[in-house]
C-alpha cells in the first residue's frame, strides 16, 4: 500500500490533469467542427486518445533506461518508415506524408520527432563532456539529425523538417558548448539559410512565407488559408460566436479546420477567453516538461524532457503562429487539438516519457 | 521554483549528473522557461490583437463571407396629372429564372419550358446550353430565362415549377407610361444607375434598380424612389443558400429583412388632355414646343416638345434599334425644346414697348415713320415687310409688327435699358422649373456683346426686335406673357401641385411662387395688351389674325425669328433647308378680358409666326375651350356680331 502511495505521489498529476483537460477540449472542439460536415472525426479522435492514454501509461511504466537501450532500433525503424513513405506514401496535395495501413493512415514524420529526442538524449548521456561539447561533437549530432530531416524534406514537409531542427536545437541549447562550436553553428545557419531559400524550398513554400508579409496579396491563392484563419480568429472577439456557431468552419470558408487550423475554430467559437485558456494549457505542459528536466535522475532523462518540452513548444508556436498569421503556412499540427491518430499517439507517448521521468526522479 | 522542494530538499542532479554540471542545467532550464513564457505571451498578445483590436473588422470580413445581400426594390411612386390620371406607374413584371444547381431533370425542364414558353428548337437548345454552361459556384447563380413574361403565362409556369426543380419566378417592377409620347419630356423616364450612383449605399441600389433620368422622374427621383429594402441570407463557401443549424443563428432575424419603403406620389398641375391637345396642334410640324400656363398662378397646364419619344421604351432596357432611331433623328427628340432658348424675334417686342413706355421715351399715340428699312451706322436694318408700314402708333406697330418702329425705340434707349426690362420679364434667368437642362437664355447687354465678339450700337436695334443675341425659351415667353395677363406677376412655373402618400394624404403642397414683379405700370400693361389684341383682331394690320376666334377675344403676338443673317438672298431661297428657316413663334392670352390661358407656340425653323404658329395657338385655345373647360364666358351666338364689329374695325 505504501508502495502504491509512493508511486502515486510520483505521478506528475498536474501534467495528467492538463493532458486530460486538453483532450476534453479537443474532442468537444472537433465535435463542433464536425457538426456542420456531419462527420464523426471527434469520435475517431476520442478513440485515438483512449489508445493514447494506454500508450502513455505503457511508456511511463517501462524503465526509460530500456528505452535508451533501444533508441538506435527505434531511430532505424523511423528512418526506414521515412524512406517507405517516400515510396509508398499516399500523395495528398502534392506531398507524400502518409503511409496507408489500410484501416488508418500513419505519419512517420511525427514519430521522427520522438526518435530524434531519444537518440540525441541517449547520445548526450553516453558522450559526456564536462568542459562543454566541441566542434567535432557536432558531426555525429548533425548526421543523426540530418538524415531524418532530409527524408522529411523530401516528402515534402517543411513544417516537420523545421520542427526536427528546432527540437534538436532546443536540446543543444540545454547543453554547454565551446565558443568555437557555437560560432560555427551560427555562421553555418547564416550561410545555409539563403542557400536553402534558393535551392531547397519549393515555390509554393516560398509563396507561403511571402504571403505572410502581405496576406492580402493573393487571398484566393497561397493567402487564402491564412486569411480565412485570421478572419475566423478575429471574428471570435472576446467571447466567441458560441459552440457550433463558427461560421468560418460551418460555412466551409476555413479549410483544414479539424487538422492544421483547428485552433482557428476554437478561437472563433470561444473567443479570446477560450483561445487564451488553450494557450495557457500548453504553457503549463511545456513548463511541467521543463520542470521534469530539472528533476530528472540523469542526463538522458533530462534531455528527453527538454526534447518533449521543445516538441510541444515548437508545434504550438508554429501552428498558432500560422493560424494567427505571424508564421508561414506549414502542415504542423497543434498537439492533441488537431485531428490525427499518429499525432495524438506521438504526443501521448511523449507525455508518457515525461511521466516516466517523473516516476523515476530522485526523491529524498 | 528557485528554492522549491525539487531542488532544495532533493538530492538530485548534483549527485547523479556525472559531470557535476547540475547548477548549469537548473539555470538553463529556468532560462528556457522564461523564453517559453515570453513566446507564449507573444502568442496571447497576438491573439488579443486579432480578436479584440481587429475583431470588429474581421467580424465584418467574416460576415462578408457568409452574408449575401439582395436589394428589395421599393415600389416607385406614381405620377398623376391634375385630374388624377396616371402618367407613370409601376407594374409588376414576372421574370423567369433557372438556378442550374437546383435542376434535377434537365431534359424535363427544357421540354416543359419549351412547351410553356413556346420556344422554338433553337431557343430550347440555347436554354439548355445556358443552364449547362455555369461551373462551380456560378451554378448557384440564377440564369434569366424570360424577362417580363406575359401575365397569362404565370399560372402555367407555376404549374411547371411544381414539376421541374430549379425554376423560380421573380417579381420586379417595370415603369409604365400609359400616355406614351404625350408627356415624355415633362414626365421623363428611368434608366440604370451608373457605377458611382450604385455606390451610394444608403439607397441600396441593385442591378435591378432604376433612377430617374429625365423630367419629373429625375427632378423628384428621391421622392418617387422611396427606399429600397434589403434581404440578407446566409451562404456557405460554395455560395449555396443555407438555412440550417449554424446559419439560423449566424444572422439575427431583424437583419435578415429590411423592408422597402414605397416612394411618394406626385400630382402634377399638368392636364394630360391639354398635353394631348398640344401634340395634336403641333401635328405637321417637325420640331418645336408648346406651353399652356394658367397666368393666375403660373401653373403649367401643358408643356410639350416635339418630336417626342416613348418613355416606355426605356423601361426594361432600351432596344438598340430604338436608340439608334432616336440618335439619328435630325430633330433631336431627346432635347426638351420648351426649356431651351432660341431667338424670339418679334414676340420679344413687348419688352421693348414696356421699356419705351416706362422710360418715358414713348408716347403710345406718337406716330413714328416705319418704312421698309432703316439705315443706322453703316448698316441697313430691314423690316420683315419690304414696303414698310408708314406712320404708325404703338398699337399699330405691335399689330403689324413694324420693325423700324422698334428699331427706333431701341435706338432711343440703348441696349442696356432694354436689358433691364428683358430681365423684368424674367428673361435671362432660369425659370426654376428644374428639369431637362433648362436654359437661362440670353438678355444681351453691352458688356455681354463686348465679351462675345464686340459691341456696336446697331445691336440695340436688333435687340429691340428680339434678334441680335436675344434668346428665350418658350416657357420663359409664356411666363412673360402671363405677367402681362395677370397684372405683373412673373411666376416660377408651377408643375407639381402636391406630393402625396399612397393613401392620398397631401404631404407637401406647392403654392404659387413669385419669381419677380414685372414693375411695369398697369396703364402701360393695358396699352401693350391693346396692341396685342390688335395683333389678333385687326384683320387689316394684325399679323396674328389667324389666331382669332369668333366667340372670344384672344390677344397675342407673332414672332418670326431670323436664324441666318443673310437669309433673304434669293439664291439661298432655293436651297433653303430646314436649318435655315425662321423660327415661328406665337404667344397668346385668352380670353383677353379675364385671362385664363397663356399659350406659347414655338416652331423651330417652322416658318412664319403669323402663318404657321398662330393657327396652332388658335387650335390649342379652341380645343381647350371645347374639350377642357369653357374659358370664354359669352355664348358664341349672342356675341358674334359684336366680335365681328371689332374685327371690322
Amino acid at each position: 500500500m505504501s508502495r502504491f502511495l509512493a508511486v502515486a505521489a510520483r505521478i506528475d498529476w498536474p501534467l495528467v490533469g492538463l493532458v486530460v483537460l486538453l483532450c476534453g477540449v479537443s474532442v468537444l472542439n472537433l465535435h463542433s467542427t464536425s457538426m456542420a460536415a456531419g462527420s464523426d472525426v471527434y469520435l475517431v479522435q476520442l478513440y485515438w486518445m483512449l489508445i493514447g492514454f494506454g500508450v502513455m501509461a505503457g511508456v511511463a511504466v517501462v524503465d526509460y533506461r530500456d528505452l535508451q537501450r533501444y533508441a538506435p532500433v527505434f531511430y532505424g525503424t523511423v528512418v526506414v518508415a521515412l524512406v517507405l513513405v517516400l515510396i509508398f506514401g499516399r500523395e495528398i496535395n502534392g506531398s507524400r506524408r502518409w503511409i496507408d495501413l489500410g484501416f488508418v493512415g500513419f505519419q512517420p514524420s511525427e514519430l521522427a520527432k520522438i526518435a530524434i529526442i531519444i537518440s540525441l538524449a541517449s547520445w548526450f548521456q553516453k558522450e559526456s563532456r564536462p568542459g562543454g561539447y566541441g566542434l567535432k561533437d557536432l558531426i555525429p549530432v548533425g548526421i543523426m539529425l540530418g538524415l531524418p530531416m532530409f527524408l522529411v524534406l523530401q516528402e515534402p514537409d517543411l513544417g516537420h523538417t523545421l520542427i526536427l531542427l528546432f527540437i534538436a536545437g532546443s536540446m543543444l541549447a540545454f547543453e554547454r558548448f565551446e565558443k568555437r562550436a557555437v560560432l560555427t553553428l551560427i555562421i553555418t545557419a547564416l550561410v545555409v539559410a539563403p542557400l536553402a531559400w534558393n535551392f531547397v524550398l519549393r515555390d509554393y513554400q516560398k509563396d507561403r512565407i511571402l504571403t505572410l508579409v502581405d496576406s492580402e496579396v493573393d487571398t484566393l491563392g497561397a493567402g487564402w488559408h491564412a486569411r480565412q484563419a485570421r478572419v475566423a480568429v478575429g471574428s471570435g472577439g472576446l467571447l466567441g460566436k458560441g459552440y457550433g456557431q463558427g461560421t468560418q468552419v460551418a460555412g466551409g470558408f476555413l479549410p483544414e479546420n479539424h487538422t492544421d487550423f483547428v485552433f482557428a475554430n476554437l478561437a472563433e467559437e470561444h473567443g479570446f477567453v477560450g483561445g487564451a485558456l488553450v494557450i495557457l494549457i500548453y504553457l503549463g505542459i511545456v513548463l511541467v516538461a521543463l520542470r521534469s528536466a530539472v528533476r530528472a535522475r540523469d542526463k538522458f532523462a533530462g534531455h528527453v524532457a527538454v526534447g518533449v518540452a521543445a516538441m510541444i513548444f515548437w508545434n504550438v508556436v508554429m501552428n498558432m503562429g500560422m493560424v494567427l498569421n505571424v508564421l508561414p503556412v506549414t502542415g504542423v499540427t497543434l498537439p492533441l487539438l488537431s485531428y490525427g491518430g499518429t499525432s495524438v499517439l506521438t504526443v501521448m507517448a511523449a507525455m508518457g516519457l515525461l511521466l516516466n521521468i517523473n516516476l523515476r526522479r530522485t526523491v529524498s | 521554483m528557485r528554492k522549491g522542494p525539487i531542488l532544495g530538499g532533493e538530492r538530485c542532479m548534483a549527485d547523479v549528473y556525472l559531470d557535476g554540471a547540475a547548477w548549469g542545467y537548473q539555470q538553463r532550464a529556468r532560462r528556457l522557461m522564461v523564453a517559453v513564457g515570453l513566446v507564449f505571451t507573444a502568442l496571447l498578445v497576438r491573439l488579443a490583437h486579432l480578436q479584440l483590436i481587429e475583431g470588429d473588422d474581421l467580424q465584418q470580413a467574416s460576415e462578408h463571407n457568409f452574408i449575401r445581400e439582395v436589394a428589395l426594390q421599393a415600389d416607385r411612386g406614381t405620377i398623376y396629372d391634375r385630374n388624377g390620371r396616371v402618367l407613370a406607374i409601376n407594374r409588376p413584371a414576372f421574370d423567369l429564372y433557372v438556378t442550374p444547381a437546383q435542376v434535377k431533370d434537365l431534359d424535363a425542364l427544357v421540354a416543359g419550358a419549351r412547351e410553356v414558353l413556346e420556344l422554338d428548337e433553337l431557343d430550347a437548345i440555347r436554354l439548355r446550353e445556358r443552364i449547362e454552361e455555369p461551373r462551380g459556384m456560378w451554378r448557384y447563380q440564377p440564369v434569366l430565362v424570360q424577362r417580363d413574361m406575359p401575365r397569362a403565362l404565370v399560372p402555367r409556369v407555376e404549374a411547371l415549377r411544381a414539376r421541374a426543380d430549379g425554376l423560380s419566378v421573380r417579381v420586379e417592377y417595370r415603369r409604365e407610361y400609359p400616355y406614351g409620347e404625350l408627356g415624355a419630356h415633362l414626365i421623363g423616364y428611368l434608366g440604370k444607375p451608373r457605377a458611382e450612383e450604385l455606390a451610394e449605399t444608403d439607397r441600396h441600389y441593385s442591378e435591378a434598380s432604376v433612377i430617374g433620368r429625365f423630367g419629373m422622374e429625375r427632378r423628384f427621383d428621391e421622392v418617387l424612389a422611396g427606399h429600397n429594402g434589403l434581404e440578407r441570407y446566409v451562404v456557405d463557401v460554395r455560395g449555396a443558400r443555407r438555412d440550417d443549424g449554424w446559419a439560423r443563428n449566424a444572422l439575427e432575424p431583424e437583419r435578415r429583412r429590411i423592408p422597402p419603403v414605397r416612394g411618394h406620389d406626385i400630382w402634377l398641375s399638368v392636364d394630360i388632355e391639354v398635353q394631348r391637345i398640344l401634340m395634336e396642334a403641333l401635328e405637321g410640324h417637325e420640331s418645336g414646343a408648346a406651353v399652356v400656363l394658367d397666368p393666375k398662378d403660373g401653373s403649367v397646364l401643358g408643356l410639350v416638345s416635339k418630336p417626342s419619344f416613348d418613355p416606355n421604351a426605356w423601361s426594361g432596357g432600351l432596344s438598340r434599334e430604338t436608340w439608334q432611331a432616336i440618335q439619328e433623328n435630325p430633330f433631336n427628340p431627346m432635347l426638351d425644346k420648351s426649356v431651351q432658348s432660341y431667338f424670339p424675334g418679334s414676340v420679344y417686342k413687348v419688352v421693348t414697348a414696356a421699356a419705351g413706355l416706362e422710360e418715358g421715351v414713348l408716347d403710345p399715340e406718337e406716330e413714328i415713320d416705319s418704312p421698309g428699312q432703316y439705315e443706322y451706322g453703316n448698316h441697313i436694318f430691314h423690316c420683315h415687310k419690304r414696303g414698310g408700314h408708314g406712320k404708325v402708333n404703338l398699337y399699330e406697330a405691335l399689330a403689324a409688327s413694324a420693325d423700324v418702329y422698334f428699331y427706333k425705340l431701341g435706338e432711343r434707349m440703348g441696349i442696356d435699358t432694354l436689358a433691364v426690362y428683358g430681365r423684368r420679364f424674367g428673361f435671362g434667368e432660369k425659370t426654376g422649373i428644374g428639369i431637362n437642362g433648362e436654359s437661362a437664355g440670353t438678355v444681351p447687354t453691352r458688356a455681354h456683346h463686348e465679351a462675345h465678339g464686340g459691341y456696336q450700337a446697331g445691336l440695340a436695334l436688333s435687340t429691340a426686335i428680339g434678334q441680335g443675341d436675344v434668346r428665350t425659351s418658350p416657357l420663359q415667353m409664356a411666363l412673360a406673357y402671363a405677367a402681362l395677363a395677370n397684372g405683373g406677376s412673373v411666376w416660377t412655373p408651377r408643375v407639381v401641385d402636391s406630393i402625396r402618400s399612397p393613401d392620398g394624404k397631401v404631404l407637401t403642397h406647392y403654392d404659387a411662387v413669385l419669381q419677380r414683379g414685372l414693375d411695369v405700370s398697369n396703364e402701360h400693361v393695358s396699352m401693350i395688351l391693346r396692341g396685342l389684341e390688335m395683333v389678333v383682331n385687326d384683320p387689316k394690320r394684325g399679323t396674328g389674325h389667324l389666331a382669332a376666334l369668333p366667340y372670344g377675344t384672344v390677344a397675342g403676338k407673332t414672332g418670326t425669328a431670323q436664324v441666318r443673317q443673310i437669309q433673304r438672298d434669293p439664291m439661298r431661297q432655293n436651297v433653303k433647308r430646314f436649318r435655315d428657316r425662321d423660327h415661328a413663334w406665337f404667344a397668346a392670352i385668352a380670353p383677353l378680358e379675364s385671362p385664363r390661358l397663356v399659350v406659347v407656340v414655338f416652331l423651330e425653323h417652322g416658318g412664319s409666326g403669323g402663318k404657321d404658329a398662330a393657327p396652332v395657338a388658335r387650335q390649342i385655345i379652341e380645343a381647350y375651350h371645347q374639350r377642357i373647360e369653357p374659358i370664354f364666358q359669352t355664348t358664341a351666338a349672342l356675341d358674334k356680331p359684336a366680335r365681328d364689329a371689332v374685327r371690322r374695325r
